[in-house]
Protein backbone atom coordinates (compact mmCIF):
# COMPACT_ATOMS: atom_id res chain seq x y z
CA UNK A 1 0.00 0.00 0.00
CA UNK A 2 2.61 2.61 1.57
CA UNK A 3 4.70 1.59 -1.60
CA UNK A 4 2.01 1.87 -4.24
CA UNK A 5 1.79 5.75 -3.15
CA UNK A 6 5.08 6.62 -4.15
CA UNK A 7 5.50 9.03 -1.43
CA UNK A 8 9.37 9.29 -2.15
CA UNK A 9 8.88 9.59 -5.56
CA UNK A 10 6.68 12.80 -5.04
CA UNK A 11 8.63 14.02 -2.79
CA UNK A 12 12.19 14.10 -4.58
CA UNK A 13 10.38 15.46 -7.57
CA UNK A 14 9.14 18.34 -5.41
CA UNK A 15 12.85 18.81 -4.13
CA UNK A 16 14.16 18.80 -7.85
CA UNK A 17 11.48 21.90 -8.88
CA UNK A 18 12.81 23.29 -6.00
CA UNK A 19 16.47 23.60 -6.06
CA UNK A 20 17.27 25.82 -8.81
CA UNK A 21 14.75 28.24 -7.09
CA UNK A 22 16.06 27.83 -3.75
CA UNK A 23 19.72 28.09 -5.22
CA UNK A 24 19.07 31.41 -7.12
CA UNK A 25 16.94 33.38 -4.61
CA UNK A 26 20.01 31.93 -1.55
CA UNK A 27 22.68 33.34 -4.17
CA UNK A 28 20.55 36.59 -4.73
CA UNK A 29 20.32 37.28 -1.17
CA UNK A 30 23.82 36.35 -0.43
CA UNK A 31 25.09 38.31 -3.23
CA UNK A 32 23.39 41.64 -2.09
CA UNK A 33 23.97 41.28 1.80
CA UNK A 34 27.33 41.14 0.65
CA UNK A 35 27.61 44.33 -1.20
CA UNK A 36 25.21 46.12 1.69
CA UNK A 37 21.92 45.38 0.35
CA UNK A 38 18.96 45.06 2.51
CA UNK A 39 15.48 44.32 2.41
CA UNK A 40 12.95 46.83 0.21
CA UNK A 41 10.55 48.20 2.80
CA UNK A 42 8.72 50.66 0.54
CA UNK A 43 9.07 50.36 -3.16
CA UNK A 44 7.98 54.00 -3.82
CA UNK A 45 11.31 55.20 -2.39
CA UNK A 46 14.41 54.73 -4.10
CA UNK A 47 16.59 51.92 -3.90
CA UNK A 48 20.26 50.84 -4.54
CA UNK A 49 20.57 47.32 -6.88
CA UNK A 50 22.10 45.48 -3.86
CA UNK A 51 18.80 46.08 -1.98
CA UNK A 52 16.72 44.99 -5.37
CA UNK A 53 18.95 41.60 -5.26
CA UNK A 54 18.14 40.93 -1.75
CA UNK A 55 14.92 41.49 -2.02
CA UNK A 56 14.19 39.15 -5.09
CA UNK A 57 16.34 36.62 -2.88
CA UNK A 58 13.48 37.23 -0.20
CA UNK A 59 10.68 36.81 -2.83
CA UNK A 60 11.72 33.71 -4.22
CA UNK A 61 12.58 32.00 -0.99
CA UNK A 62 8.81 33.12 -0.41
CA UNK A 63 7.64 30.97 -3.29
CA UNK A 64 9.13 27.67 -1.64
CA UNK A 65 6.56 26.26 0.04
CA UNK A 66 3.88 26.81 -2.99
CA UNK A 67 6.54 25.40 -5.23
CA UNK A 68 6.98 22.57 -3.50
CA UNK A 69 3.37 21.58 -2.61
CA UNK A 70 2.37 22.50 -6.66
CA UNK A 71 5.47 20.18 -7.71
CA UNK A 72 4.21 17.14 -5.10
CA UNK A 73 0.54 17.72 -5.76
CA UNK A 74 1.83 17.38 -10.02
CA UNK A 75 3.90 14.69 -9.51
CA UNK A 76 0.90 12.77 -7.93
CA UNK A 77 -2.19 14.18 -10.21
CA UNK A 78 -0.14 15.59 -13.45
CA UNK A 79 -1.56 19.41 -14.25
CA UNK A 80 -5.18 19.69 -12.36
CA UNK A 81 -2.82 19.63 -9.61
CA UNK A 82 -1.07 22.59 -10.11
CA UNK A 83 -2.88 24.90 -9.48
CA UNK A 84 -4.95 23.92 -6.25
CA UNK A 85 -0.88 22.88 -5.16
CA UNK A 86 -0.31 26.69 -5.53
CA UNK A 87 -2.68 27.44 -3.42
CA UNK A 88 -2.14 24.99 -0.43
CA UNK A 89 1.44 26.38 -0.15
CA UNK A 90 0.11 29.91 0.09
CA UNK A 91 -1.93 28.69 2.54
CA UNK A 92 0.95 27.26 4.28
CA UNK A 93 2.81 30.29 4.16
CA UNK A 94 0.28 32.76 5.57
CA UNK A 95 -0.21 30.75 8.42
CA UNK A 96 3.24 30.43 9.30
CA UNK A 97 3.20 26.66 8.41
CA UNK A 98 6.04 26.94 6.14
CA UNK A 99 7.37 23.92 3.98
CA UNK A 100 6.15 21.45 6.64
CA UNK A 101 3.14 22.72 5.63
CA UNK A 102 3.45 22.99 1.74
CA UNK A 103 4.67 19.47 1.93
CA UNK A 104 1.53 18.04 3.86
CA UNK A 105 -0.85 20.43 1.70
CA UNK A 106 0.47 18.88 -1.64
CA UNK A 107 0.36 15.61 -0.44
CA UNK A 108 -3.39 16.37 0.42
CA UNK A 109 -4.36 18.14 -1.88
CA UNK A 110 -2.53 16.00 -5.01
CA UNK A 111 -4.46 13.03 -3.76
CA UNK A 112 -8.03 14.76 -3.42
CA UNK A 113 -7.37 15.52 -6.90
CA UNK A 114 -6.45 12.56 -8.17
CA UNK A 115 -9.47 10.79 -6.64
CA UNK A 116 -11.28 13.40 -8.05
CA UNK A 117 -10.53 12.85 -11.55
CA UNK A 118 -11.01 9.31 -11.38
CA UNK A 119 -14.24 8.71 -9.12
CA UNK A 120 -16.14 12.30 -10.04
CA UNK A 121 -18.18 11.61 -12.53
CA UNK A 122 -20.06 14.27 -14.35
CA UNK A 123 -22.44 14.48 -17.52
CA UNK A 124 -20.91 15.13 -20.95
CA UNK A 125 -22.03 18.62 -21.23
CA UNK A 126 -19.76 19.48 -18.27
CA UNK A 127 -16.73 17.31 -19.02
CA UNK A 128 -14.76 20.45 -20.65
CA UNK A 129 -15.37 22.34 -17.27
CA UNK A 130 -14.05 19.31 -14.97
CA UNK A 131 -10.19 20.40 -15.66
CA UNK A 132 -10.86 24.23 -15.88
CA UNK A 133 -13.69 24.77 -12.53
CA UNK A 134 -14.74 21.91 -11.27
CA UNK A 135 -11.69 20.01 -9.75
CA UNK A 136 -9.71 22.98 -8.82
CA UNK A 137 -12.35 24.83 -7.02
CA UNK A 138 -13.58 21.92 -5.76
CA UNK A 139 -10.01 20.78 -4.18
CA UNK A 140 -9.09 23.87 -3.40
CA UNK A 141 -12.41 24.83 -1.11
CA UNK A 142 -11.92 21.04 0.42
CA UNK A 143 -8.43 20.89 1.15
CA UNK A 144 -7.98 24.70 1.70
CA UNK A 145 -10.25 24.60 4.58
CA UNK A 146 -8.67 21.67 6.01
CA UNK A 147 -5.37 23.30 5.97
CA UNK A 148 -6.87 26.24 7.59
CA UNK A 149 -9.06 25.20 10.08
CA UNK A 150 -7.49 21.27 11.28
CA UNK A 151 -4.13 20.80 9.63
CA UNK A 152 -2.74 23.95 9.58
CA UNK A 153 -2.03 24.39 14.19
CA UNK A 154 -0.69 20.84 14.80
CA UNK A 155 2.21 22.25 11.37
CA UNK A 156 2.57 25.40 13.01
CA UNK A 157 2.98 23.99 16.71
CA UNK A 158 5.30 21.17 14.53
CA UNK A 159 7.09 23.93 13.11
CA UNK A 160 7.31 25.84 16.12
CA UNK A 161 8.60 22.72 18.18
CA UNK A 162 11.21 22.45 15.30
CA UNK A 163 12.70 25.80 15.60
CA UNK A 164 12.68 26.22 19.03
CA UNK A 165 14.36 22.73 19.67
CA UNK A 166 16.99 23.54 17.03
CA UNK A 167 17.86 26.94 18.43
CA UNK A 168 17.67 26.03 22.16
CA UNK A 169 20.12 23.23 21.44
CA UNK A 170 23.64 23.09 23.25
CA UNK A 171 27.46 21.93 22.85
CA UNK A 172 27.40 18.07 22.78
CA UNK A 173 24.00 17.63 21.80
CA UNK A 174 24.81 20.37 18.85
CA UNK A 175 27.17 18.25 18.01
CA UNK A 176 25.36 15.03 17.48
CA UNK A 177 22.58 16.79 15.69
CA UNK A 178 25.05 18.20 13.40
CA UNK A 179 27.23 14.71 13.12
CA UNK A 180 23.78 13.22 11.78
CA UNK A 181 23.07 15.58 9.60
CA UNK A 182 26.77 15.49 7.64
CA UNK A 183 26.49 11.92 7.82
CA UNK A 184 23.26 12.01 5.83
CA UNK A 185 24.26 14.37 3.56
CA UNK A 186 27.52 12.41 2.44
CA UNK A 187 25.88 9.15 2.71
CA UNK A 188 25.13 8.86 -1.14
CA UNK A 189 27.21 11.59 -2.80
CA UNK A 190 23.85 13.34 -4.14
CA UNK A 191 21.35 10.47 -4.21
CA UNK A 192 18.33 9.79 -1.77
CA UNK A 193 19.10 10.30 1.32
CA UNK A 194 21.73 13.13 0.77
CA UNK A 195 18.14 14.77 -0.74
CA UNK A 196 16.77 14.16 2.56
CA UNK A 197 18.58 15.75 4.50
CA UNK A 198 18.82 18.70 1.74
CA UNK A 199 15.36 19.12 2.42
CA UNK A 200 15.20 19.05 5.63
CA UNK A 201 18.19 21.91 5.71
CA UNK A 202 16.77 24.20 3.44
CA UNK A 203 13.34 24.45 5.07
CA UNK A 204 14.74 25.16 8.34
CA UNK A 205 16.38 27.94 5.97
CA UNK A 206 13.49 29.15 5.30
CA UNK A 207 12.73 29.34 9.13
CA UNK A 208 15.77 31.69 9.41
CA UNK A 209 17.75 28.76 10.63
CA UNK A 210 21.13 28.63 9.20
CA UNK A 211 23.06 26.22 10.97
CA UNK A 212 21.99 23.19 9.36
CA UNK A 213 22.92 24.59 5.52
CA UNK A 214 26.29 25.12 6.56
CA UNK A 215 26.58 21.34 7.56
CA UNK A 216 25.10 20.21 4.46
CA UNK A 217 27.61 22.19 2.28
CA UNK A 218 30.08 20.67 4.38
CA UNK A 219 28.62 17.64 3.72
CA UNK A 220 28.82 17.82 0.23
CA UNK A 221 32.64 19.11 -0.29
CA UNK A 222 34.36 16.54 2.39
CA UNK A 223 34.11 13.15 0.35
CA UNK A 224 35.77 14.91 -2.77
CA UNK A 225 38.16 16.61 -0.52
CA UNK A 226 38.66 13.74 1.94
CA UNK A 227 39.62 11.18 -1.48
CA UNK A 228 41.61 14.41 -2.83
CA UNK A 229 43.89 13.98 0.50
CA UNK A 230 44.02 10.56 1.01
CA UNK A 231 45.59 10.37 -2.64
CA UNK A 232 47.95 13.81 -1.56
CA UNK A 233 48.47 11.41 1.44
CA UNK A 234 49.47 8.70 -0.71
CA UNK A 235 51.61 10.64 -3.22
CA UNK A 236 53.55 11.52 -0.36
CA UNK A 237 54.40 8.34 1.58
CA UNK A 238 55.05 6.58 -1.70
CA UNK A 239 52.09 4.35 -1.14
CA UNK A 240 49.94 2.89 -4.10
CA UNK A 241 46.31 3.70 -3.18
CA UNK A 242 44.90 4.33 -6.55
CA UNK A 243 45.15 3.25 -10.20
CA UNK A 244 45.99 5.37 -12.98
CA UNK A 245 41.85 5.77 -13.84
CA UNK A 246 41.07 6.68 -10.61
CA UNK A 247 43.36 9.08 -9.96
CA UNK A 248 42.58 10.87 -13.15
CA UNK A 249 39.05 10.33 -11.57
CA UNK A 250 40.21 12.21 -8.58
CA UNK A 251 41.49 15.15 -10.56
CA UNK A 252 37.75 15.58 -12.04
CA UNK A 253 36.30 15.15 -8.48
CA UNK A 254 38.08 17.78 -6.75
CA UNK A 255 37.21 21.03 -8.89
CA UNK A 256 33.72 19.57 -8.70
CA UNK A 257 33.72 19.56 -5.06
CA UNK A 258 34.99 22.97 -5.12
CA UNK A 259 31.61 23.62 -6.18
CA UNK A 260 30.06 21.50 -4.19
CA UNK A 261 28.88 19.04 -6.39
CA UNK A 262 29.87 15.50 -4.71
CA UNK A 263 28.75 13.15 -7.47
CA UNK A 264 32.67 13.39 -8.52
CA UNK A 265 33.43 10.51 -5.99
CA UNK A 266 30.65 8.40 -7.28
CA UNK A 267 33.57 6.64 -9.69
CA UNK A 268 36.03 6.29 -6.94
CA UNK A 269 33.18 5.09 -4.38
CA UNK A 270 32.03 2.60 -6.82
CA UNK A 271 35.26 0.14 -7.22
CA UNK A 272 35.18 0.33 -3.38
CA UNK A 273 31.91 0.58 -1.59
CA UNK A 274 32.09 -0.23 1.63
CA UNK A 275 35.45 1.86 2.00
CA UNK A 276 34.72 4.92 0.76
CA UNK A 277 31.41 5.51 2.08
CA UNK A 278 32.02 4.69 5.34
CA UNK A 279 35.12 7.36 5.53
CA UNK A 280 33.16 9.90 3.88
CA UNK A 281 30.28 9.55 5.82
CA UNK A 282 32.67 9.67 8.94
CA UNK A 283 34.61 12.47 7.76
CA UNK A 284 31.56 14.62 7.18
CA UNK A 285 30.09 13.56 10.43
CA UNK A 286 33.19 14.94 12.43
CA UNK A 287 33.13 18.21 10.26
CA UNK A 288 29.07 18.51 10.35
CA UNK A 289 29.32 18.53 14.26
CA UNK A 290 32.29 20.82 14.65
CA UNK A 291 30.44 23.23 12.32
CA UNK A 292 27.18 22.80 14.24
CA UNK A 293 28.44 22.87 17.63
CA UNK A 294 30.81 26.72 16.38
CA UNK A 295 27.72 27.99 15.22
CA UNK A 296 28.55 28.43 11.64
CA UNK A 297 25.65 29.48 9.26
CA UNK A 298 24.87 29.74 5.70
CA UNK A 299 22.35 31.84 3.95
CA UNK A 300 22.98 30.54 0.86
CA UNK A 301 22.13 26.74 0.48
CA UNK A 302 24.16 25.91 -2.78
CA UNK A 303 27.51 27.13 -3.99
CA UNK A 304 30.88 25.88 -2.43
CA UNK A 305 33.90 27.24 -1.72
CA UNK A 306 32.60 30.41 -3.45
CA UNK A 307 29.88 30.83 -1.34
CA UNK A 308 31.98 30.46 2.08
CA UNK A 309 32.52 34.02 2.75
CA UNK A 310 29.00 34.82 2.73
CA UNK A 311 28.74 32.65 5.82
CA UNK A 312 28.61 33.34 9.55
CA UNK A 313 31.68 32.45 10.44
CA UNK A 314 33.50 31.65 7.42
CA UNK A 315 37.19 30.87 9.37
CA UNK A 316 35.27 28.42 11.18
CA UNK A 317 33.58 26.48 8.21
CA UNK A 318 37.14 26.43 6.27
CA UNK A 319 38.54 24.74 9.21
CA UNK A 320 35.67 22.13 10.30
CA UNK A 321 36.01 21.39 6.45
CA UNK A 322 39.70 20.97 7.01
CA UNK A 323 39.25 18.57 9.54
CA UNK A 324 36.35 16.65 8.05
CA UNK A 325 38.22 15.95 5.19
CA UNK A 326 41.41 15.17 6.56
CA UNK A 327 39.57 12.49 8.79
CA UNK A 328 38.52 11.15 5.77
CA UNK A 329 41.72 11.49 3.92
CA UNK A 330 43.56 9.68 6.52
CA UNK A 331 41.07 6.52 7.39
CA UNK A 332 40.86 6.20 3.17
CA UNK A 333 44.91 5.91 3.12
CA UNK A 334 45.34 3.94 6.18
CA UNK A 335 42.00 1.56 5.09
CA UNK A 336 42.34 1.36 1.27
CA UNK A 337 44.26 -1.47 -0.25
CA UNK A 338 47.23 -1.69 -3.10
CA UNK A 339 45.07 -1.71 -5.95
CA UNK A 340 46.06 -3.47 -9.04
CA UNK A 341 47.12 -1.51 -11.81
CA UNK A 342 46.16 -4.42 -14.82
CA UNK A 343 42.90 -4.72 -13.76
CA UNK A 344 39.81 -3.11 -15.38
CA UNK A 345 38.48 -1.28 -12.47
CA UNK A 346 35.60 -0.24 -14.53
CA UNK A 347 31.96 -0.16 -13.07
CA UNK A 348 30.64 -3.03 -15.35
CA UNK A 349 33.00 -5.42 -13.98
CA UNK A 350 31.79 -5.42 -10.19
CA UNK A 351 27.90 -4.99 -9.35
CA UNK A 352 27.01 -5.05 -6.19
CA UNK A 353 23.87 -7.53 -5.68
CA UNK A 354 20.45 -6.20 -6.03
CA UNK A 355 16.82 -7.21 -5.01
CA UNK A 356 15.00 -6.79 -8.71
CA UNK A 357 12.38 -9.43 -7.35
CA UNK A 358 9.75 -6.24 -6.86
CA UNK A 359 10.40 -4.62 -10.30
CA UNK A 360 7.42 -6.14 -12.58
CA UNK A 361 7.26 -5.12 -16.63
CA UNK A 362 3.47 -4.01 -17.23
CA UNK B 1 15.98 -6.21 -28.68
CA UNK B 2 15.54 -2.49 -29.79
CA UNK B 3 14.80 -0.54 -26.64
CA UNK B 4 13.81 2.81 -25.74
CA UNK B 5 14.04 4.77 -22.05
CA UNK B 6 13.89 7.54 -20.09
CA UNK B 7 16.13 8.57 -17.10
CA UNK B 8 15.59 11.61 -14.59
CA UNK B 9 17.16 12.19 -11.22
CA UNK B 10 16.20 14.58 -8.27
CA UNK B 11 18.96 17.07 -8.83
CA UNK B 12 18.87 16.31 -12.45
CA UNK B 13 22.61 17.02 -13.50
CA UNK B 14 24.31 13.82 -12.58
CA UNK B 15 22.62 10.40 -11.73
CA UNK B 16 20.46 11.20 -14.91
CA UNK B 17 23.40 11.08 -17.30
CA UNK B 18 25.48 8.48 -15.41
CA UNK B 19 22.20 5.85 -15.95
CA UNK B 20 21.67 6.81 -19.37
CA UNK B 21 25.39 5.91 -19.97
CA UNK B 22 25.03 2.89 -18.31
CA UNK B 23 21.78 1.61 -19.66
CA UNK B 24 23.59 2.47 -22.98
CA UNK B 25 26.84 0.51 -22.31
CA UNK B 26 26.22 -2.72 -21.03
CA UNK B 27 22.84 -2.79 -23.46
CA UNK B 28 25.45 -2.72 -26.28
CA UNK B 29 27.26 -4.98 -24.72
CA UNK B 30 24.62 -7.27 -24.56
CA UNK B 31 23.27 -6.97 -28.33
CA UNK B 32 20.39 -4.91 -27.66
CA UNK B 33 19.92 -1.61 -29.29
CA UNK B 34 19.52 1.34 -26.42
CA UNK B 35 18.73 4.73 -26.83
CA UNK B 36 17.79 6.91 -23.65
CA UNK B 37 16.08 10.23 -23.29
CA UNK B 38 17.22 11.99 -20.44
CA UNK B 39 14.80 14.48 -18.49
CA UNK B 40 17.31 16.53 -16.28
CA UNK B 41 16.67 19.84 -14.88
CA UNK B 42 17.85 21.05 -17.99
CA UNK B 43 15.06 19.33 -19.90
CA UNK B 44 14.30 17.06 -22.41
CA UNK B 45 17.57 15.85 -24.13
CA UNK B 46 18.18 13.67 -26.95
CA UNK B 47 14.18 13.40 -27.00
CA UNK B 48 13.48 9.72 -28.27
CA UNK B 49 11.33 10.01 -31.56
CA UNK B 50 8.57 8.12 -32.73
CA UNK B 51 9.46 5.92 -35.23
CA UNK B 52 12.19 5.02 -32.38
CA UNK B 53 9.26 4.43 -29.70
CA UNK B 54 7.37 2.42 -32.85
CA UNK B 55 10.20 -0.28 -33.39
CA UNK B 56 10.84 -0.29 -29.68
CA UNK B 57 10.32 -3.45 -27.75
CA UNK B 58 11.00 -2.50 -24.58
CA UNK B 59 10.33 0.77 -22.49
CA UNK B 60 12.90 1.48 -19.56
CA UNK B 61 12.16 4.37 -16.89
CA UNK B 62 15.07 4.73 -14.67
CA UNK B 63 13.34 7.87 -12.61
CA UNK B 64 13.69 9.09 -9.18
CA UNK B 65 10.71 11.31 -9.97
CA UNK B 66 7.73 11.96 -11.97
CA UNK B 67 8.62 12.04 -16.03
CA UNK B 68 6.86 13.76 -18.58
CA UNK B 69 5.88 11.95 -22.06
CA UNK B 70 5.23 8.73 -20.76
CA UNK B 71 1.64 8.56 -22.74
CA UNK B 72 3.88 7.83 -25.93
CA UNK B 73 4.61 4.77 -24.55
CA UNK B 74 0.87 3.51 -24.48
CA UNK B 75 0.62 -0.22 -26.02
CA UNK B 76 4.31 -0.81 -24.77
CA UNK B 77 5.99 -3.19 -22.44
CA UNK B 78 7.34 -0.81 -19.86
CA UNK B 79 9.78 -1.31 -16.79
CA UNK B 80 10.00 1.05 -14.69
CA UNK B 81 13.05 1.02 -11.66
CA UNK B 82 14.59 3.95 -9.58
CA UNK B 83 18.03 5.09 -11.16
CA UNK B 84 20.40 3.65 -8.46
CA UNK B 85 19.57 0.35 -10.14
CA UNK B 86 20.53 1.28 -13.45
CA UNK B 87 23.54 2.73 -12.20
CA UNK B 88 24.69 0.19 -9.83
CA UNK B 89 23.31 -3.21 -11.44
CA UNK B 90 22.55 -2.82 -15.10
CA UNK B 91 23.72 -6.58 -15.70
CA UNK B 92 20.94 -8.03 -13.36
CA UNK B 93 18.74 -5.57 -14.82
CA UNK B 94 18.92 -6.67 -18.20
CA UNK B 95 19.23 -10.25 -17.21
CA UNK B 96 16.01 -9.48 -15.24
CA UNK B 97 14.19 -8.39 -18.11
CA UNK B 98 15.28 -11.26 -20.19
CA UNK B 99 13.83 -13.56 -17.89
CA UNK B 100 10.71 -11.65 -17.44
CA UNK B 101 9.91 -11.64 -21.47
CA UNK B 102 11.10 -15.21 -22.37
CA UNK B 103 8.86 -16.68 -19.27
CA UNK B 104 5.77 -14.68 -20.53
CA UNK B 105 5.96 -15.76 -23.57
Amino acid sequence: MLKKLQIKKHALTAISYMLPLVVASGLLIAIGNLTGGTVIENYKESFSIPSALVSLGVLGMGLLAPVISAAIAYSIADRPGIAPGLLMGLIANAIGAGFLGGMLGGFIVGFFVLFLKNHLKVPKWAEGLMPMMIIPLISSVVVGLLMFFVLGLPIVWATDGLTSFLTNMQGSMKFVFGAILGGMAAFDFGGPVNKVASLFADGLLLEGIYEPEAVKILASMVPPFGVTISWILAKALRKKRYTKKEEDNIKIAFPMGVCMITEGVIPIAAVDLLRVVTSCTLGAAVGGGLSMMWNVGSPVPSGGMFIVPAMTHPLLFTLALLIGSTVTGVMLFLWKKEPVENQDFSLDEEEEEMDLSGIKIS
Amino acid sequence: MNIVGISACTAGIAHTYIAKEKLIKTGQELGHNVRIETQGTIGIENELTKQEIEAADLVIIAADIKVSGKERFKGKRIIEIPTHIAIKAPKQLYKKIEMELSASK
